[in-house]
């Protein structure tokens, strides 16, 4: 389906998720030391952290094959080329055709199996340990997303973002149907499991018992942990984007500098309402133990299927 | 408010409803399932007012605030003041694993679809979905009571169960007889409160949980 | 207001007044005075109340109405409850001596039977569907307390899983009530509040929707069903009939489950109005033989004389939904004398059971050896009892059990037929085996001597001689009666 979003506005919605990605995770840090009456780091620290690690020198491990090397590029790339699929500022079908949702969730599920491999790749005991935790969570998490994005797309006719987002129209919370409400809260289960966080996994630690995500890094070092780590925070972002583009897609028309400006104030106010939900989620909660997990993810599952039956039934 | 209007928020509220029921089923821990069956009559009273500011019904109303001020509130402060005051087990303990019970309230909402959608004209008659869903909850809270071993959860299965019907009734074009309602929210309390005062009975005695007695067999 | 109107306010606050009126004093002799004294007026006032109905037809109030049908199970409550209070004399005073009863709690108790009296009786007068469930779940409430009544944690036990499997079941049942109310408001031929009038619905339920009313009619079916103890819903029967007080149990088996059968039939006559005799013939066909298979086995590996007795019921209760199911007007007709049959029967079975058990202080069967010598008239009961239940002419369940088969057999139902005979052929052996075992032989020396008291003799004797009367030949009257209430069904 070709639309009115240009190949100009894709790329500048590309980079706004790239760029912006450090900063939401900057804020996300930043309330919920708020929340625990922290001063907290500056907005800007994940940014120094990025430019920091890029400067350093790359160690690797003996063990590691040549292949390590690239792995960190090749996931960065890969949520990047995901973020090009989510409409941020405007919505409606691009200009031309890029891919659609189940590109976008293939996307996001090559760069977590790149993550796995290069962990395994590295021999070191933790890394091995993350990789098998991270894999047994993602084929819970990646079903529900799948279905969560077909409860909606069922109603649109297309699995293309922006042309889903665009059906929605604009009065988006008053057209909810039933399907939207349990589509909607088995998304907001999968959130904290998608982006890394507590209940599912903890982003702030190293320690052996708790951690998913951070154990699949430790081999890296230098500018690869900075891509890792940008990627992660891409990530994140890109499923904010996913979850406003789905159950939120209000965006101003037109073309002007106004609108454009208007729909990038609409989105940083959507992602930050999201970005609001998860700290608030991660301050209040305890981590689940792994194997209370899959029947937190449960729930999850169950709201996305019943919500796909509410649209097909 | 249009009869497509209402229709919707009706749908609304049954996802909701639903919702509810799945957290009901997957909690670990008796005050979330008590949290949840509170919040599903909260919605249930919130549906009966929609109907009754759609219809002009007044008995829906009154139907609506006795089920916010019974169901809603008075029940599961019950059920919470004595998990207090017994320091019973606060976690639940299920016969079949929870994920298996999650399987099947699934393959019971589907059915429940099914089922009502093979149904022609009555649907005429029940505002949206509040069939299939009010089949839904019905059934899931029968599951619950059957799945688990304490008697807590059981009687949180039960309210459930009673939430299901009354919001099908809720939504019989006119809804119920008030009397009748009333009838029904009375025969709940009483069966509540004898339930009540059968778990502390035997809490007292033998120091066990009355659904996990087990003696009589054969 | 005419004799029958009042009389329908009158019989349900009869008994509630009773209840509160006992709250008031702890002397047993005012108590059980009150009990008989209430029973009786009961019994009179319903005796009025049927030639009321014979002469001029149905009478309704409100939403309370009586008809021909309803009566049949009027009577035999009011009945079973002047036995039963009878009855309670003799047995109480054993009941406290031996400590199962506490004397300080005996109002309560007094009171709790007259409510659940009070409440079976709202349910066989309701003509609002609505009514009849608000009813049956106080049946419910006030039953379980009286089952657990003796307060060891067997009796809590059994009281809880009552409550929770009826309370379960009937929510069904609400949920069948509100669907077919749900088709009755669909038709819109009456005022939003005539639809949940049974004797309102009748004459258009050929015109509700026939897909709404198999799913309501299925959910009532599974409800009503449970409380009535059709398999596989019976789980609660056997705990509760054998650790309720003896009276109690003969409450229960010889009438609760009776009144839960009438709930079905309401629902049936309307489900064959609109979705033909075929669809409720074949639900209810499955039920009773289900029944009546599950019940054999445990029939005849049972120990435990009153659990006997409560898997009996469920054998029973199936019978009469076989009756039901086979319809026409001897099947109906069967069905109906056989509740009437049973009711009186299963309650003399249960008094008789319940004077063993006190004489020898056990409910095992392999205990009671030998009554007939400790106790000539009581075991002679038990034994007359016992045959009755196993349909032995000339007793009167023999007559029922015949009508309902013939019933089947004309109308070709073959296959449940065989299954039925055989398994009335296996419970026979059984339950001649078991009674032949209590009551002969060398009682044991634990086996109390002391001469039997007059009251629950009373109690019995006068069971006796109905179930007897009935197998002989059944009186105008109540043929009469039966004839009109098969009518209303049959149509």
């Amino acid at each position: 389906m070709i639309g009115d979003r240009s190949f100009g506005l894709v790329c500048l919605e590309m980079a706004l998720l790239l760029l912006a990605g450090p900063l939401v995770t900057g804020t996300i840090q930043k309330i919920k030391a708020r929340l625990q009456c922290r001063t907290g780091a500056d907005l800007l620290q994940p940014y120094r952290d990025l430019a920091k690690l890029f400067r350093k020198d790359s160690v690797q491990a003996d063990t590691a094959s040549g292949f390590f090397r690239s792995i960190p590029v090749l996931v960065l790339a890969a949520t990047v080329t995901a973020g090009a699929l989510v409409p941020v500022i405007r919505v409606g079908p691009p200009a031309l055709p890029l891919g659609d949702a189940i590109l976008l969730l293939g996307l996001l599920a090559l760069a977590r199996f790149l993550t796995a491999i290069g962990a395994l790749d590295a021999g070191g005991a933790f890394g091995g340990m993350g990789a098998s935790r991270e894999m047994t969570i993602a084929p819970l998490v990646e079903p529900v997303l799948m279905m969560v994005v077909f409860s909606t797309a069922v109603a649109a006719g297309t699995t293309e973002l922006g042309a889903l987002a665009a059906h929605r129209g604009t009065e988006w919370l008053l057209a909810w149907r039933a399907a939207d409400f349990l589509g909607f809260a088995a998304m907001l289960m999968l959130l904290p499991a998608e982006t890394g966080r507590i209940p599912v996994d903890n982003p702030d630690t190293h320690l052996e018992l708790t951690m998913l995500h951070e154990g699949m890094l430790l081999e890296h070092s230098g500018p690869g942990l900075g891509c890792m780590l940008l990627a992660s925070h891409t990530r994140q972002m890109v499923t904010l984007a996913l979850v406003s583009a789905l159950f939120f897609p209000a965006g101003p028309a037109g073309t002007g500098a106004a609108s454009l400006l208007l729909g990038v104030g609409t989105s940083a106010a959507k992602i930050l309402v999201l970005a609001i939900f998860l700290a608030l989620v991660e301050s209040s909660y305890a981590k689940l133990r792994l194997f209370r997990v899959p029947q937190y993810l449960g729930i999850g599952f169950v709201c996305a299927l019943v919500a796909l039956a509410l649209r097909i039934l | 408010m249009s009869a497509d209007t209402v229709q919707s928020i009706i749908d609304d509220l049954g996802a909701l409803l639903l919702f509810t029921m799945i957290l009901i089923v997957a909690a670990g821990q008796i005050y979330r399932a008590i949290y949840a069956v509170a919040a599903q009559s909260l919605l249930i009273a919130i549906a009966g007012g929609v109907l009754a500011a759609a219809t002009g019904n007044v008995d829906l109303w009154v139907i609506a605030a006795i089920t916010l001020v019974v169901k809603a509130t008075l029940l599961p402060w019950v059920l919470h003041w004595v998990v207090q005051r017994m320091n019973v087990r606060r976690e639940i303990e299920p016969v079949i694993p929870i994920a298996g019970t999650l399987a099947l309230s699934v393959l019971i909402v589907v059915v429940s679809f099914q089922v009502s959608a093979s149904l022609g004209p009555v649907r005429q008659a029940i505002t949206g979905n509040a069939l299939p869903v009010g089949i839904a909850l019905t059934l899931t809270g029968v599951l619950v009571m059957a799945t688990r071993k304490t008697a807590l959860t059981q009687m949180v299965g039960l309210f459930a169960s009673e939430n299901g019907i009354f919001f099908t009734a809720m939504a019989v074009s006119q809804g119920m007889p008030l009397i009748i309602e009333i009838g029904v929210i009375l025969d709940v309390i009483l069966a509540a409160l004898v339930m009540t005062i059968m778990v502390l009975r035997v809490r007292s005695t033998v120091d066990a949980d009355i659904a996990d007695l087990d003696r009589l067999r054969g | 207001m005419t004799v029958g109107e009042t009389l329908l306010w009158v019989l349900p606050l009869v008994p509630t007044v009773t209840a509160f009126a006992m709250l008031t004093t702890r002397d047993r002799r005012i108590l059980s005075a009150l009990d008989v004294g209430s029973s009786a007026l009961l019994l009179a006032l319903t005796l009025i109340l049927a030639r009321e109905v014979a002469a001029s037809g149905p009478h309704a109030l409100g939403v309370l109405r009586v008809d021909d049908l309803g009566l049949v199970f009027l009577v035999l409550l009011v009945i079973l409850t002047f036995a039963v209070a009878i009855y309670t004399v003799g047995w109480l005073t054993q009941a406290v001596a031996v400590g199962n009863m506490q004397a300080k709690y005996l109002r309560s108790y007094f009171a709790l039977v007259h409510l659940f009296v009070a409440t079976m009786v709202v349910t066989i007068l309701a003509d609002n569907l609505g009514v009849l469930w608000i009813a049956m779940e106080g049946t419910t409430i006030t039953s379980a307390v009286l089952i657990g009544y003796h307060g060891h944690h067997h009796g809590l036990e059994a009281a809880w899983k009552y409550i929770i499997v009826t309370t379960i079941g009937i929510s069904f049942g609400l949920f069948g009530t509100v669907l077919i109310y749900a088709a009755a408001a669909a038709t819109g031929v009456q005022g939003s509040a005539g639809t949940l009038s049974w004797s309102a619905m009748m004459p258009v339920a050929s015109t509700l929707d026939p897909g709404i009313v198999r799913i309501g009619f299925i959910f009532v079916m599974i409800g009503y069903g449970t409380k009535a103890g059709l398999a596989p819903m019976h789980l609660w029967l056997p705990d509760a009939h054998s650790q309720a007080p003896t009276p109690v149990s003969a409450l229960l088996s010889g009438v609760l489950i009776k009144c839960a059968l009438l709930g079905i039939i309401r629902f049936q006559t309307i489900a064959a109005a609109a979705c033909g005799a075929a669809f409720p013939t074949y639900v209810l066909l499955v039920f009773g033989l289900i029944s009546v298979v599950v019940a054999t086995p445990f029939i005849l590996a049972q120990h435990d004389v009153k659990r006997l007795l409560g898997y009996h019921s469920v054998e029973h209760v199936g019978i009469v939904a076989l009756g039901l199911g086979f319809g026409g007007p001897i099947g109906t007709y069967g069905a109906l004398l056989h509740v009437v049959n049973h009711g009186v029967t299963k309650a003399l079975a249960f008094f008789a059971a319940g004077k063993a058990i006190a004489r020898y202080g056990s409910r095992d069967m392999r205990v009671i050896r030998g009554v007939l010598r400790v106790a000539p008239i009581g075991g002679t009961l038990l034994v007359l009892g016992a045959l009755s239940l196993a349909g032995v002419p000339p007793f009167s369940i023999f007559i029922s059990e015949l009508m309902v088969l013939r019933a089947g057999i004309g109308l070709g139902h073959s296959v449940a037929i065989a299954i039925f005979l055989a398994m009335i052929v296996v419970i026979f052996a059984g339950l001649l085996h078991h009674a032949g075992g209590m009551a002969f032989g060398q009682p044991t020396a634990a086996a109390s001597r002391e001469p039997e008291s007059w009251s629950p003799l009373v109690g019995m004797l006068l069971l006796a001689a109905i179930m007897v009367v009935l197998g002989l030949g059944i009186p105008a009257s109540v043929d009469g009666l039966l004839r009109r209430a098969t009518e209303i069904i049959v149509d």
